[in-house]
């Protein structure tokens, strides 16, 4: 017996085959959308959203709410406004049609990832910013949760466009740091490369047989082994199987991917980052609603000094405009503010996609949620007392995001939540609760950072 | 049951109890019964009784079973040097170790999922992408740096390789990977995938698959180490290949090309051979550092440093990653020096203290500089890190003796106490299980299920009085184990201050100290008398057991006695072979014991001995079995 449940014992105890396994999320997301199931039964998918360069908490703000003048809220209770009939912030107003789904979160913190500029794969995971992926971060924490034919779809927008993989804000477990694919074009190929042309449909039919290839190359390797040593050798061997097995359900699914898949043209090999970062939402809401995967990272920049830069709009340079370059607006908050509304209007756009999907009786929206926050917290230079967080949607009607404005805690409150606390919520939510998410703060000896936020679970 | 008769937890209290030679009789019958039994996980090795293994002189040759053993995290960067010796970035590590205390990386332990699969995929793809990184220049195909000739030679789009091309590419790429030959029917299987890919007319993208394939093989990314040399009393050794390849991870996490051509030779064949290698192997400086220092930090642990999350003091400098490097380099000196080891590592006086070098741009000599300093215009009165290790100034001669009578040994640098600490406080209970284990052969058992272990939060008392709570009768039949060894550890702070008095709340103060109007105006807190002692309890050997006054009395007993430093061998042999020892391994651990011993406690010949014996080069035959 070793450590790790081999697949084959898990499939033997179930009695199902292998591509059983790996096809019964995507069938039983299909069988729903055929039958108009229930709520409970259709699938739920989560969005990230993590953008680059900090989010001002005045961005959250609705029309006549004000922040402190000292900056610093202080309040010990939770302190809730209605979003009904307010007006929001013009930084994120194309998140109006959405308002009565909308939850603003304001003052949780994440200091125990306090870093310059990002707290890189603390951001998603709730641990020192420095010290590489310490543990697993919250998108892939839910993609187990909401298993897909892909678990999880990580894709964004590159800091500079030589760079194809971002490696720093997204892991699996410790040590496994998990890759943002920063290209349109080999996101796609992945994705649907079954049902692309040239070069694509050739690099995917290629790594069909190199995992055909490696599955009986394996195999052969483990003969003559004893019984303990040959389940070493099979998990890999069955590793192998199980891609193997996802590039054929491609293959076997071309006709709907076809239909759903994205048509990219010129976006696909775009060197300008507004046009990479809307190829990837196209093909984020074409994965989804393929029914590809649950669970989808977006990155705009972010990790380490990786900002990205848009000089399409004249802000070439996002660290400068951290302190205080306006690239001839009236001051670099309004560079701040154009960059938000740009990436507001992209989420805003997926959501409406999602929201134009029928599943049963209600859309694809209605079992969604998107979380979108920044890597760098409430600022360019942070200090993570407060983390804003914009939820969009409710997750098949598991959380309350109903038009909420939440003022949490003031950091060093008894009551105060973290970010552990949020994402330990969203484990509730998607069914596999958890209490305990990353590394404690060890400055909130008062406050209790485990469990689930209850306010927010329905 | 043997755990329980070991701990002492069984029969319970209101029983009548065993005398201690009948239970032992007992755990040992239990023991030799089940004999083939190897404990499995890490920290479960001293479940195998220590006197049926030192107890007496054990004769006959061992052997371990067949096994292959997945690369460490660090063996799979060093497969990366061996593929390919330029910058690859974008390469992520795809293997890790089990999150336990202590030795981790047994060969039992770890096999490969599909997410390390996916991120070998993609590895792979970047390797063979830099091997053959190329461009064409007036027409004509060019290497960039690092490439392999070889493979470069197969990028034109234009050229159909030969089958002579293609099976050289493959039998380049198996001696890269794998540091042998391709077979004939292994050759014919990857050029065969060659041309499934080649279909397409894609042939250059084809050639990188065929390349990527070998780098993906099972045998590359496990060390097979099966046991193929003639089968001789139910046994058999290493074959020359296995051998090479698994001397050279054992020491420095990839394959050395001198034990590869020797191992062609067919000269490992005697262990004087294998030994004259391994030797060669220890006394290059540049060489099998790292392995080495790896079995330090995971039996001591103190590495673990910089994993504890404290406040940044505003009085001095909390820097764990130097406190860290600082002890790194002191396990090293000792090693160098490479004279009685063990005990140096528990009493030296000597430290490196806040340490670093630079170039000397004149002399081109690196000399020491602090690793940290302090801002000395702005600093508000910051003692610096020289403070935590009770020095003055910067020594310039480094390692430096350190004040006497307060610290000795590893397990009094700032990095060990720190690394035992938790957030806010000293950790008593870790530190005497440390001792417990990985000095007395100990065994504790886990936490039970359901207990929440807490200290209260009474910030009047010191903290040994708060550890109290331990001495009620349900939690003391484990705490014994442990608490009053790591009791005397509270001479230093949870920073690793040595300290003789210990700062808690003044209660009566604090009431007092407020304003005219009652407003308090903050805790005021009192010096209280510190105690430093402890007891060694049930240790196994009589002489260690009984009361000690304070930490260093505890270490230099310990240090001295025979059962320690056997201990640390099976400690040792743990890591060199990747599993717990069972009875059988008893001739090998004691041969290890012999050699240190009679070398005048040189590390480098137990690692020789471990690696010569039996247990690592021999494999039973009846578990090599067909399938």
């Amino acid at each position: 017996m070793t450590v790790e449940t081999t697949r084959r014992e898990m499939l033997k105890l179930s009695g199902y085959g292998a591509s059983a396994a790996i096809l019964s999320p995507l069938l039983s997301q299909l069988s729903a959308h055929a039958t108009g199931a229930s709520a409970a039964q259709l699938p739920k998918r989560v969005v990230f959203m993590v953008q680059s360069n900090g989010m001002n908490p005045s961005h959250l703000m609705p029309a006549g709410m004000e922040r402190p003048k000292n900056g610093k809220p202080s309040n010990e209770k939770l302190e809730e406004t209605s979003l009904q009939d307010r007006t929001l912030h013009k930084a994120i107003e194309a998140l109006s049609p959405f308002q009565d789904r909308l939850a603003l979160l304001q003052g949780l913190s994440g200091k125990i990832a306090l870093s310059d500029h990002s707290a890189n794969h603390g951001a998603l995971g709730c641990f020192p910013a420095n010290k590489g992926p310490m543990a697993q971060t919250i998108d892939s924490a839910l993609s187990e949760a909401l298993p897909g034919v892909f678990p999880h779809v990580a894709i964004g927008m590159p800091a500079n466009t030589e760079t194809l993989m971002n490696y720093a804000i997204s892991a699996s477990g410790p040590g496994k740091a998990l890759p943002i694919v920063c290209s349109p074009a080999l996101a796609f190929n992945s994705l649907f490369g079954s049902v692309a042309e040239g070069a694509g449909r050739t690099a995917f039919d290629q790594k069909t047989n190199l995992l055909e290839f490696m599955a009986d190359d394996v195999k052969r390797t483990r003969n003559g082994l004893a019984a303990e040593e040959k389940q070493k050798f099979d998990q890999y061997a069955e590793a192998f199987e199980s891609l193997h097995a996802r590039q054929q359900e491609l293959l076997k699914k071309s006709d709907s991917l076809k239909q759903h898949a994205p048509k990219l043209g010129e976006k696909f090999s775009s060197t300008k980052s507004s046009v990479i970062l809307e190829a990837q939402f196209e093909i984020a809401g074409a994965a989804l609603i393929a029914g590809l995967t649950n669970v989808v990272t977006l990155t705009s920049g972010g990790g380490g000094q990786q900002f990205g830069k848009f000089p399409e709009f004249n802000i070439p340079d996002l660290h400068g405009i951290g302190h205080g370059a306006n690239n001839g607006r009236a001051s670099s908050e309004d560079c701040f503010v154009e960059l938000r509304q740009f990436h507001v209007k992209l989420i805003a756009g997926l959501a409406q996609k999602l929201a134009s999907v029928k599943e049963g009786d209600g859309t694809m929206l209605d079992n969604s949620l998107i979380v979108y926050l920044s890597d760098s917290g409430e600022s360019h230079h942070p200090n993570l007392l407060e983390w804003p967080v914009i939820l969009i949607g409710n997750l098949g009607g598991r959380l309350k995001t109903s038009g909420r404005y939440l003022q949490f805690p003031c950091y060093g409150s008894p009551a105060h939540k973290t970010m552990a606390n949020l994402y330990c919520t969203l484990l509730h939510a998607a069914g596999k609760p958890r209490d305990k998410f990353g590394v404690a703060d060890p400055g909130l000896k008062d406050s209790d950072q485990t469990g689930p936020i209850v306010e927010l679970l329905a | 049951m043997r755990d329980q008769l070991q701990a002492d937890t069984m029969p319970p209290p209101e029983e009548k109890r065993p005398d201690a030679k009948l239970a032992r009789a007992v755990t040992d019958w239990i023991t030799t019964a089940t004999r083939q039994q190897v404990a499995r996980l890490p920290n479960d090795g001293n479940l195998v009784s220590h006197d049926l293994l030192f107890g007496k002189p054990a004769e006959g040759g061992s052997a371990g079973p067949a096994r292959v053993w997945r690369l460490s995290p660090d063996g799979y960067l060093g497969f990366v040097r061996e593929v390919h010796r330029g910058r690859a970035d974008g390469l992520v590590q795809p293997f890790t170790l089990i999150p336990e205390r202590g030795i981790r990386d047994f060969s039992g332990l770890y096999s490969i999922d599909e997410s390390s699969t996916e991120i070998l995929l993609r590895n792979a793809e970047i390797i063979v992408a830099g091997q053959t990184a190329h461009s064409f220049k007036d027409g004509k195909l060019q290497g960039k740096n690092d490439t392999v000739g070889e493979f470069v030679k197969l990028m034109d789009p234009e050229l159909a390789p030969t089958p002579a091309q293609l099976e050289s590419a493959v039998q380049l790429q198996f001696r890269l990977a794998i540091g042998r030959k391709a077979s004939a029917d292994e050759v014919t299987r990857f050029v065969a995938l060659y041309e499934k890919c080649a279909v397409s007319g894609e042939r250059t993208a084809a050639i990188k698959i065929m390349l990527q394939a070998v780098l993906l093989r099972a045998d590359a990314m496990y060390r097979e180490e099966l046991g193929s040399g003639p089968a001789n009393e139910g046994r058999r050794l290493l074959a020359q290949q296995e051998l090479a390849r698994s001397l050279g991870l054992a020491i420095m996490d990839r394959r050395d090309s001198v034990l590869t051509q020797a191992a062609e030779k067919g000269e490992l064949s005697t262990k004087e051979q294998i030994a004259a290698q391994v030797r060669r192997l220890l006394s290059d400086p540049k060489l099998g550092q790292s392995a080495l220092l790896r079995f330090f930090r995971e039996y001591f642990e103190y590495h673990r440093a910089a994993d504890v999350f404290k406040d940044k003091p505003k009085a001095f400098v909390h820097e764990p990653k130097t406190l860290v490097s600082d002890t790194d380099r002191l396990v090293k000196h000792i090693l160098s020096e490479d004279r009685d080891v063990f005990r140096q590592l528990l009493t030296t006086r000597l430290s490196f203290v806040n340490y670093s070098t630079k170039e000397n741009k004149a002399t081109r000599m690196h000399e020491p500089v602090p690793a940290v300093t302090l801002n000395p215009h702005n600093n508000t009165g910051q003692e610096g890190l020289e403070y935590l290790y009770g020095v003055g100034e910067f020594p310039r001669q480094q390692p430096t003796e350190l004040p006497p009578d307060a610290r000795i040994g590893i397990l009094m640098q700032p990095s060990w106490l720190v690394a035992f600490s938790t957030n806010f406080d000293n950790d008593p209970v870790r530190r005497g299980r440390w001792i417990r284990e990985r000095l007395l052969g100990g065994t504790v058992p886990d936490l039970p299920i359901g207990v929440v272990a807490q200290v209260p939060d009474a910030p009047e008392q010191t903290f040994r009085h708060r550890l109290q709570v331990t001495r009620d009768a349900k939690c003391w039949k484990c705490h014994q184990q442990m608490d009053e060894l790591g009791l005397p550890f509270e001479n230093f702070d949870h920073y690793g201050r040595f300290r003789t008095t210990e700062e808690v709340l003044d209660a009566a103060a604090t009431e007092q100290n407020v304003d005219n109007k009652g407003k308090s105006l903050g805790l005021v807190h009192k010096e209280v008398a510190l105690v430093t002692t402890g007891v060694v309890e049930r240790s196994g050997d009589p002489a260690l057991d009984g009361a000690v006054s304070d930490p260093r009395e505890m270490i230099m007993r310990i240090a001295n006695s025979e059962r320690a430093r056997q201990v640390f061998v099976r400690h040792a042999f743990r890591y060199f072979l990747g599993r717990n020892e069972s009875l059988a391994d008893a001739a090998t651990l004691q041969a290890a014991d012999r050699a240190y011993t009679e070398r005048d406690g040189s590390f480098r010949e137990l690692v020789v001995s471990l690696l010569t014996s039996d247990s690592f080069l021999f494999r039973k035959v009846q578990l090599a079995a067909q399938e």
